[in-house]
């Protein structure tokens, strides 16, 4: 082995960007991802859990929810109150529609993948046909003052069930009217404070299961209107919540950044009477945790600390394998860093920015471990800014480190760097 | 000859139900079980027959008059515990450790007894129990069900319809479902990570739905379900405790979860939910076990300092049974109050206790330290070392210290009783009286002299003894008119004061410096002889009493018992014995030793005029002996054989390491209980119908006046706590008759006759005239006596004229009702 000089990095000052949302692939082997700043990944649970795609975000572009739909077409939306289909052989923002009802708080598909219906600041509900192309607006469903924060369809696809601020409602798709109205903020003793429903879920059975800011997940039956049961899983709001395609699991996120398993469990051994109960919390996370998935075999969860934690159900998994191990992606997984060899020059790049150093140096050897004195400080040479909303897609920087180029989704730029002493000027090409 | 005392209450069963409402409450304490009566807080019965402790009871699912008990002698019994009869032995033949009674199994129990062959394995057996004819039956079928299971009845736990049984050892958890023939193992993590501890302590399931719950080292709950699959399997979590969960307990209908640890706090959650939950704090000590009522109505939890809380449903303190606390170390010793003739020692944490050995019950406890203690390990906790009574009992001189060893914090309190308030108040408290620990402390007994005599002697580890008396107060605005100070500092070669003794004429006071022991003057303080029997530290001193006072007994740590005479001042005889506890009986010659030797101890009583002992008693337990009180009876027992003539003014009892208090008895066990509480509970046990409520109603009237008629002639001789008075308090108030008919009696028995007055005087008089002649004044107070009983039938003659009347209208109502209720049958 050769000697090497090991420089500890402590300049990168990389802020990752929080998960905002997470989309589980009705086939279960995809899981897209979009993050606080607009970026969107795509991670192939089929292929070792691979971040397969990355699409960078935009400054005008935030996206509140994604979905999968006809097929492996993915749709985001936003607060911009845009619906865009990604390209992902392209890697860019497609198609974008204008939603007509300003910020979307949130987007569904339905169980087949023909519909989408959003939720708007307005308080409307509107569904969209996914046509070949693009997405064509179909109708308006009843609307209502307060904006819609959550949408579940039932699985026949017959009703939607739209959580708001104090109120949960339930709305026939085909007559378009509102059938059920329930108020969540009964019997508790602070009902001044407003309750927000943060996420809800209708099940085949017709119980709509929401969560809310009280940090209780109830469970209610949508045609009386009347609560099944109500589970005080935490002190703080609960953000998310994500339900097991067999609908006998669930997983809530809190603000606190623990998660919380629930079951469906039969009260006795053999019987038919089955309850939900709460099981295993988990502590993963160290902020709010706003966007949890559950794949058949695993619960996901992703929260404002960046994290992805993906954590196998071990009954579910048949065979002791790479599968039934937890991962945590903390890192990103793209290449952020390059290095100019000769130079000794290292290009970072920032979402919206580029920043060029120079390593520190020593003259002195020492042994195994040892750290040695540096005779010269990193230095921070250049911070380059990108033009343009669009975030930068990659950057290089050349070995003689005099070449250096980013890209953004519509621009290729390059710029020749010149060392003449302490002065580094940029020149672009 | 031995019989333990009450002490070590093993584990309470629930109630029995009658009607709606729990009644009985039963526990095992030592070798027997104790009914004891929920309303009238009193032990009904006390089942004994076991020979050994008694492990587990639990009671009959098919019969809740009745009640199985297991015990370490090998047997489990059948009782019928309204009466106290044992119905059958089943003897087994191994240890029972613990023992479950399930509804569905009508011929079997099961019992956990040890592993033959392999030490510290246990296994889960169902015994059949056969059907035979006679009350010693046979259980020798067994068949295991579970192996290597905990040896706590804690530890094991049958679900629900007695379908499946889980048993949880360490990190593993066993489910054992019968039908299916089924087993199921689960474990948790060994490792102790981020202070968790997932070591099981106990388990109970959900009487109606199929959840485990489980009590864990580092003070989680664990609720699992779902457990028949080996794969998907689920359990949550409730964390409150800090530190191990002791017992866990679930409501009748299962809706609310009982938790409780060494926090000594009661929590209570409902729904299986972390955030709901309710406690009741401050219940004085560790819970170690809970136990809820067959009816739901009530639940009890066990304390480590041996007391029993009863706590209703809605989470309110209800009412406590406590019998002698145990306390962590007896530091004080065994005192005699010599008051109320009660058993004095460490109680509660900082807490002197004062336990009735006639009742069985805490009299009261005094807070010495006066400072509140925290649960903690490693905490310096203030504590009681040293107690002692004045000869009257009007002083009580107490000293604290710190746990520290290199500094202790010393406090000397003298408490004076007041009549008026009836306990003691802080008279002086002397910080530091000794630079070191005090080892020895004695007040000068004199009866005679009366309080102006009273001198208390300290001796310390700082190398001095010191006097304190009483000075008069001369601040005019202090409270109290008599503070206690110090007046006299002795020391001999600079060697550690070990013990100190007053002679019984309290001229002499013998203090014990390491070797040698140094008798002074107590009058001048001067020295006036020494004594030593090298090699090895005297360990107690004691003076012997009424014809023995001339001896002074010393007993070495190296094996030797010394009786010196002080009027040779020479050795007067010596034994090779290795004494552990000197005890001289304050009312005659004879002086307790017990001795401890290849693990028994042994007791000696001898004269000490005499070299040979009076009574020795070989291998009295196998406990080591730590401290031992004689406890003056309060009228001579009659005592026929020549051996136990030395139990005749005083009883002997003792506390062993274990903290188990042992007494000396010529009889057989004798019952305890009073025979109003036997009859109260046979009144309990009548089945209640209206007829039998006007039949019993007329009865008990009659046998109350019976009792009324007598009550009087009772009363006038012993003043207060007479038996007659008890009876009225202790019958219930739906028997007795009108207040204000009973007004009369009771006036009317506190009032002193003018009669009985002179009569008394007369006898006073008698007295005396005839000091001398004992034997003439004895035959004049027999007379007298006689005089006052004719003078009182004489007077109640009136009043049972009065009764009949009034008794005759009630008897006449009572028809009216009577005959018209008949004749609809």
């Amino acid at each position: 082995m050769g000697e090497f000089e090991v420089h500890r990095v402590r300049f990168f000052g990389l802020v990752p960007a929080g998960v905002r949302c997470l989309a589980c692939h009705p086939r279960g082997t995809r899981l897209a991802l979009a993050r606080t700043d607009g970026a969107v990944e795509v991670y192939n649970f089929a292929a070792n859990y691979f971040q397969e795609k990355v699409i960078p975000g935009h400054e005008a572009r935030s996206v509140e929810s994604l979905c999968w739909a006809a097929g492996d077409r993915l749709f985001g939306a936003g607060l911009g109150g845009d619906i865009t289909e990604y390209d992902l052989a392209g890697l860019s923002a497609a198609r974008g529609l204008d939603g007509g009802g300003g910020p979307i708080w949130s987007m569904v598909a339905n169980s087949t993948g023909t519909q989408l219906a959003i939720g708007c600041e307005d308080g409307s509900v509107k569904i969209f046909q996914v046509v070949p192309g693009g997405i064509q607006f179909e109708r308006n469903l009843d609307r209502r003052k307060g904006r819609v924060l959550c949408l579940s369809w039932h699985p026949s696809d017959t009703h939607i069930v739209a959580g708001s601020i104090d109120f949960f409602r339930v709305i026939d798709v085909t007559s378009g009217q509102t059938v059920q109205r329930v108020m969540v903020n009964h019997h508790v003793e602070k009902a001044r404070r407003e309750c927000v429903v943060w996420a809800i879920a209708l099940l085949s059975s017709g119980t709509v299961v929401s969560a809310d800011s009280f940090g209780r997940v109830q469970f209610w039956d949508w045609e009386q209107g009347t609560l099944a049961e109500s589970h005080t899983v935490s002190t703080s709001a609960v953000l998310s919540l994500a339900v097991s395609q067999k609908e006998d699991s669930m997983i809530v996120g809190t603000s606190t950044g623990a998660t919380y398993h629930l079951q469906l469990l039969p009260v006795r051994l053999g019987g038919l009477e089955k309850r939900w109960v709460r099981t295993k919390p988990f502590q993963f996370h160290s902020h709010d945790v706003r966007a949890v998935a559950h794949s058949p075999t695993a619960l996901i969860s992703g929260g404002l600390d960046a994290q992805l934690v993906i954590r196998p159900l071990m009954e579910k998994v048949q065979k002791k394998g790479y599968d039934a191990v937890l991962r945590k992606f903390t890192f990103p997984h793209r290449r952020l860093v390059s290095c100019a060899r000769k130079a000794r020059l290292l290009l970072f790049q920032f979402s919206q920015y580029l920043e060029l150093w120079r390593l520190g140096s020593t003259e002195e050897t020492g042994k195994d471990g040892e750290v040695l004195p540096l005779c010269r400080m990193p230095e921070h040479l250049v911070q380059l800014k990108s033009k343009g909303p669009e975030h930068i897609y990659c950057s290089c920087v050349s070995p003689c480190g005099t070449w250096l180029g980013y890209s953004t989704a519509s621009r290729f730029q390059l710029y020749r760097v010149r060392c003449d002493g302490d002065g580094v000027s940029l020149r672009k090409v | 000859m031995v019989s333990p005392g009450a002490l070590r209450v093993v584990r309470c069963g629930g109630g029995a139900q009658r009607g709606a409402r729990a009644v009985y409450l039963l526990y095992a304490s030592g070798d027997f079980v104790k009914v004891h009566s929920v309303n009238t807080e009193e032990t009904l019965r006390l089942l004994c027959g076991h020979a050994d402790l008694v492990t587990d009871i639990q009671l009959n699912p098919h019969n809740h008059m009745q009640l199985y008990s297991s015990s370490l002698d090998g047997t489990i019994k059948l009782w019928d515990f309204m009466d106290g009869i044992p119905i059958k032995t089943f003897t087994v033949g191994s240890k029972l450790l613990a023992l479950y009674a399930l509804a569905g199994a009508e011929d079997s129990v099961f019992v956990v007894i040890p592993k033959k062959g392999e030490r510290d394995t246990f296994q889960l057996v169902s015994v059949k129990l056969t059907k035979g004819a006679g009350q010693d039956l046979e259980g020798k079928e067994l068949s295991v069900v579970l192996d290597g299971v905990g040896a706590s009845p804690k530890q094991i736990a049958f679900g629900r319809e007695d379908s499946y049984v889980v048993s949880v050892k360490d990190v593993n958890l066993q489910v054992y479902f019968f039908k299916r023939k089924l087993l199921n193992r689960f474990s948790l993590s060994a490792a102790k990570t981020k202070g968790g501890d997932n070591r099981f302590s106990c388990v109970v399931c959900h009487p109606t739905e199929d959840c485990i719950a489980t009590g864990h080292a580092d003070g989680k709950i664990r609720l699992w379900r779902n457990f028949h699959h080996k794969k998907a399997y689920t359990y949550s979590a409730l964390h409150w405790h800090h530190d191990i969960v002791m017992d866990l307990a679930y409501s009748l209908e299962g809706t609310r979860l009982l938790s409780g640890g060494v926090e000594s706090v009661l929590v209570q959650w409902h729904n299986e939910s972390s955030c709901q939950k309710d406690f009741l704090p401050r219940l004085g000590s560790p819970i170690d076990c809970i136990s809820m009522s067959s009816d739901g109505v009530l639940c009890c939890t066990l304390h480590t300092d041996n007391r029993i809380s009863i706590i209703n449903s809605n989470l309110r303190f209800s009412r406590s049974i406590q019998g002698l606390i145990k306390s962590r170390d007896v530091k004080t010793g065994l005192v005699v109050d010599p008051r109320t003739k009660a058993l004095v020692l460490n109680g509660e944490p900082g807490h002197l206790q004062f336990y009735s050995l006639q009742s069985d019950q805490q009299l009261f406890s005094l807070d010495i330290v006066q400072r509140q203690y925290i649960h903690q390990a490693g905490l310096k906790q203030s504590d009681l070392v040293k107690v002692a009574f004045s000869a009257r009992g009007t002083w009580l001189a107490t000293v604290e210290e710190s746990e520290e060893v290199a500094d202790p914090e010393l406090q000397l309190k003298l408490w004076f009783y007041s009549e008026e308030t009836q306990s003691f108040a802080l008279n002086t408290r002397i910080n530091t009286p000794h630079d070191n620990h005090i080892t020895d402390m004695c007040f000068r007994d004199m009866d005679e002299l009366g309080d102006d005599s009273l001198i208390l002697v300290t001796t310390g580890r700082d190398c001095v003894f010191k006097v304190w008396v009483m000075v008069e107060d001369s601040d005019p605005e202090a409270h109290q008119s008599v503070s206690w100070s110090c007046d006299f500092v002795g020391s001999y070669h600079n060697y550690q004061a070990t013990n100190c003794c007053f002679s019984e004429d309290g001229s002499l006071l013998a203090v014990s410096f390491e070797e040698t022991v140094t008798v002074w003057d107590s009058l001048t303080w001067d020295l006036k002889c020494t004594f030593c029997h090298p090699p090895g530290n005297i360990r107690n001193i004691c003076f012997g009493r009424l014809t023995c006072s001339k001896y002074l007994i010393g007993a070495t740590d190296y094996g030797f018992l010394c009786c010196w005479n002080l009027l040779t001042c020479a050795l007067e005889w010596s034994a090779h014995l290795n004494v552990v506890v000197l005890q001289p009986d304050p009312l005659s010659e004879h002086i307790a030793a017990v001795s401890w030797l290849s693990k028994e101890s042994s007791l000696f009583v001898f004269k000490p005029s005499e070299p040979w002992p009076v009574y020795i008693q070989r291998n009295l337990c196998k406990e080591k002996i730590l401290l031992a009180a004689f406890v003056p009876r309060d009228e001579p027992e009659m005592i026929s054989s020549e051996k136990y003539l030395w139990l005749r003014k005083s009883q002997l009892f003792f506390l062993t390491d274990t903290q188990e208090l042992m007494t000396l008895s010529t009889k057989s066990l004798e019952e305890r209980l009073t025979p109003s509480s036997k009859q109260l509970a046979v009144e309990e046990s009548l089945p209640v119908t209206p007829f039998s409520v006007l039949l019993g109603k007329h009865r008990r009237q009659q046998a109350q006046e019976d009792t009324d008629l007598g009550k009087p002639v009772v009363h006038s001789k012993q003043e207060q706590a007479s038996p007659a008075v008890k009876e009225l308090l202790h019958t219930p108030a739906h028997v007795l008759p009108s207040a204000s008919f009973l007004c009369t009696i009771f006036i009317n028995s506190l009032l002193i006759s003018k009669e009985n007055k002179s009569a008394e005087e007369v006898a006073d008089e008698v007295e005396m005239e005839s000091e001398k002649a004992d034997d003439e004044s004895d035959e004049e107070d027999v007379t007298a006596m006689e005089e006052e009983d004719t003078s009182h039938v004489e007077l109640l003659g009136e009043m049972t004229s009065k009764l009949s009347k009034s008794q005759e209208k009630e008897l006449r109502k009572i028809r009216k009702m009577d005959y018209s209720w008949i004749s609809a049958f």
